[in-house]
């Protein structure tokens, strides 16, 4: 680390709040993809005014900077491929204003979104986007990310929520985008710009949240069904049948194959099965809802459909979907987790094409996600020290893209492109669009310092890259 | 490649099952106090998967993460791939001072440990004004917190057994040693055998235990099995208690602490209710409780080691129980009390005992009256 650059971080940060220790080092080469690269060093900012003077430093000193939440991202995007600074705003971690009148809250970047969620408790509010790692991830992280959960096809995803930003920018400008009005038609939408940007184009030193109430009831059913396609008409249907679930997901038979063999919840081994829940204020009315989509469910072939009567059943019918990502986890030493995303009337197209592509490459890929949305989860379950298995995942990656993009769907609906995607990305955008994208990154970065190397942004990345997936020093 | 450590002999295959998701950061109290990843069971996973890789090597370096976990297992109690974190940091502890690099403060304790009969090397165990190693049907088991630093919590306990009219008996204990397990080094067979000697010799049928370590020690390590071969059971103070009733109560709001060592790592989380809910009308649980406890910041050689992280993870779980409105803060554990004692800030009201301990404040305030 440059003697000078060290001196003038720790003048900025304190040296409580300056590593360049190797176990710092370490920890910041990876988050939760299979990408990793060594940062020179790391700086824990307290302020806004701390992260407009690092990054005023840095842009003139040509030093890659890289903001950082949790660490719970999957594509990589929190990953220093170019080296430089790693900027965890973590301890940036104050709830600065919870006002239900205006139906907003305002956080400093670095709050778990479990905090929020149980600091908005007693108001009976919620941030509703739900993403699966909200125990530990940090809101800043979600806008940075654009976050989504299982509730994303009647509660949208993070972006949905965003009122306002204090975003530092690469040169150390500080700016306030949004308002906290609930309407704003003022200007060009700066704010929607940053949300899921991925630290590319400044970093979130303030967030203002739009919140709602929350639900106090909910039904549950849980539907089996013996082939894909009635699986597949049956999401189509319900989305005709006027009722929006609040979660909508499904399963996939290789997934329920996986969960039978390392859990004894002994489910049936069908070709899929949906996990359907409504909310609202009454029992009456998530009834009401649930028994729309029971009968859409019925009419589409479903073999056996369960309804939880008490919370205790709910809790049990969703036992299969929440152990899903652990008992995946656990069948090999390594797995990427796709989120392709296609129109919801396109799911079951999806899961064939998946089952095809897994065939083909003879790997093992188990399905799950939010049908609801078109968003589903393939998890491509691989050997990551076994070279030929790299090489059959990234195969199948690529085919997985490709067959995303050809039902008219999109690469990523909730992790983001960071490295893993960055490769594919003019798979799905065009020329025009990808140059209007690298001429904001340029307009809003020009020395390219912050987070580098990312969304196929770097004009040099352009062409020639091959998609890589996996353990980058591997 | 022939694997260079036993860590990676023994705990390949869990370390490369680490997905990294950072789930483990939901939980862990050394990260929750320093908002530091490098010391989180994640970070920690990471160096040993760069040793394994061949990036980088054990050594110095890495001893202020590797030594640095309280060992209280709610990573590995929330990890959706299943590595047992603490197990494996054990080992990796081990391969350190195997290669000569070892916080200080854990070569002191062992150093201590081969001379000494206690951790705290303290020359003298106290009696409590009581005959040792007599005949009885239970043998008391102080621990080394309990003789030499939480003596008057021991002071209550026993006091209270004597009302109970147990027939027990302390002996001339020893450190069980268990701990240099934990520390990268192994316990000391020497003092098992002392202890182990003069528990037989009271013709006990019991052995209680004051201390959630002790008991984990003499319930889990195989030096100590000779006791379940000689039918001898082993109890921990608040399993033996809960069928007793003591005809006090109190009005104070309480809520209880689940030392680590007995909730997670013995699953023993029900009998210390039992016995609360008969003396406190108002007991509440504080966010985090059961298998979700939250560490008071002491274990795995952390309070020696790390003091100024182990109180601030103290205070974390002080700051729960004021969140609870709790007036009287239990537990049962000495080095909990320790800990969360030392912690305390003047202008906290909580009051910290152990259940035991309570209880006897309780009686003895009856006989006053």
């Amino acid at each position: 680390m440059d003697d000078q650059l060290k001196a003038a971080l720790i003048e900025i940060a304190g040296a409580d709040n300056y590593s360049e220790g190797l176990i710092d080092l370490v920890s910041y080469s990876y988050d939760a993809s299979q990408h990793s690269a060594r940062p020179s060093c790391a700086v824990w900012p307290q302020t806004a005014e701390q992260v407009s003077r690092i990054m005023a430093l840095a842009n003139r000193l040509l030093v890659p900077v890289i903001p950082r939440g949790a660490g719970t991202g999957l594509s990589g995007m929190a990953v220093p491929v170019k080296g430089g600074i790693i900027l965890d705003l973590s301890r940036m971690n104050k709830i600065l204003k919870i006002s239900i009148e205006d139906r907003l809250a305002i956080v400093e970047p670095g709050v778990v979104y479990a905090n929020l969620e149980k600091a908005l408790g007693p108001y009976g509010f919620f941030f509703p986007p739900d993403p699966a790692s909200g125990k530990v991830s940090t809101l800043g992280g979600n806008v940075a990310t654009n976050a989504g959960g299982v509730k994303g096809a009647k509660y949208g995803t993070t972006r949905d929520y965003v009122l306002a930003l204090q975003v530092v920018l690469p040169d150390g400008r500080i700016m306030r985008t949004g308002s906290r009005a609930m309407k704003s038609v003022s200007g060009y939408d700066l704010t929607r710009l940053f949300v899921g940007s991925e630290g590319t184009l400044g970093v979130v030193t303030e967030i203002t949240l739009k919140i709602n109430p929350k639900p106090t009831a909910t039904s549950t059913a849980l539907a089996t069904f013996s082939n894909l396609e009635d699986a597949g008409r049956a999401v189509s249907r319900i989305m005709y049948s006027g009722i929006i679930p609040s979660v909508l997901e499904i399963l996939g038979k290789e997934t329920i194959l996986a969960i039978n063999k390392n859990t004894d919840l002994n489910l049936p081994e069908v070709d899929a099965m949906l996990l359907a829940e409504t909310d609202g204020y009454t029992k009456e009315e998530t009834d009401y809802q649930m028994a729309k989509i029971i009968e859409v469910f019925s009419s589409n072939k479903a073999l056996e459909i369960t309804q939880a009567r008490s919370e205790q059943e709910a809790v049990n019918l969703w036992k299969a979907r929440k152990s899903a990502y652990a008992v995946l986890a656990r069948i090999k030493t390594h797995f990427v987790l796709e989120d392709v995303t296609v129109p919801m009337g396109k799911v079951a197209d999806l899961l064939k094409g998946i089952e095809a592509i897994s065939r083909k490459h003879g790997i093992q890929i188990a399905t799950f996600g939010h049908a609801g949305d078109g968003n589903l989860h393939p998890q491509i379950l691989y050997d990551g020290y076994n070279p030929v298995d790299v090489e059959k995942m990234e195969a199948a990656s690529a085919d997985l893209f490709s067959l995303a993009i050809s039902l008219n769907g999109t690469l990523t609906g909730e992790h983001g492109i960071g490295i893993s995607k960055a490769p594919f990305m003019s798979l799905e955008h065009d020329p025009v669009a990808m140059d209007v994208m690298r001429s904001i990154k340029r307009l809003l970065d020009p020395r390219n310092i912050l987070n580098p190397g990312k969304m196929a942004l770097d004009t040099k990345d352009e062409t020639g890259e091959t998609p890589t997936h996996a353990p980058a020093n591997a | 490649m022939e694997a260079k450590y036993d860590f990676e002999k023994k705990f390949r295959e869990q370390i490369l099952q680490c997905s990294r998701c950072g789930f483990c950061q939901a939980v862990c109290p050394v990260y929750g106090s320093t908002l530091r990843p490098a010391l989180n069971a994640r970070g920690k996973m990471l160096l040993l998967k760069e040793v394994m890789d061949g990036k980088i090597d054990l050594g110095e370096d890495l001893i202020e993460s590797l030594f640095q976990c309280t060992t209280c297992a709610s990573c590995a109690a929330n990890c959706p791939s299943g590595v047992n974190v603490p197990e494996i940091i054990k080992q990796a502890r081990k391969d350190m001072v195997h290669i000569g690099s070892c916080h200080p403060a854990f070569v002191g304790m062992n150093d201590v440990l081969q001379k000494s009969t206690n951790i705290y090397a303290e020359d003298e165990l106290p009696d409590f004004g009581r005959k040792r190693d007599k005949k009885a049907a239970f043998v008391y088991f102080v621990g080394c917190v309990g003789s030499y630093r939480e003596d008057e919590s021991t002071e209550e306990t026993l006091d209270l057994m004597d009302r109970l009219a147990v027939d027990y008996t302390l002996i001339s204990e020893v450190c069980c040693s268990g701990v240099l397990e934990d520390v990268g080094y192994n316990l000391n067979p020497k003092l098992a055998r002392e202890n182990l000697d003069r528990m037989f010799s009271t013709g006990a049928g019991a052995v209680i235990t004051g201390c959630p370590y002790c008991f984990r020690t003499f319930t889990h390590r195989k030096e100590y099995d000779e006791l379940k071969e000689k039918g001898i059971k082993v109890l921990h103070i608040s399993q033996f208690l809960k069928d007793f009733d003591f005809g006090v109560k109190t009005g104070k709001k309480v809520t209880y602490h689940d030392p680590c060592d007995l909730g997670r790592h013995c699953g023993i989380y029900e009998e210390p209710r039992a016995t609360i809910k008969k003396i406190a009308s108002d007991f509440v649980e504080m966010q985090h409780h059961h298998a979700d406890s939250l560490c008071c910041g002491a274990g795995g050689g952390v309070r020696g080691a790390f003091a100024k992280n182990s109180l601030s993870m103290a205070r974390r779980r002080l700051k729960e129980a004021e969140e609870v409105g709790a007036e009287i803060l239990l537990t049962e554990c000495n080095s909990c009390v320790h800990n969360l004692v030392n912690a305390k800030l003047r202008k906290q009201n909580i009051k910290i005992y152990n259940t035991t301990a309570f209880i006897n404040e309780l009686v003895n305030k009856i006989d006053k009256v």
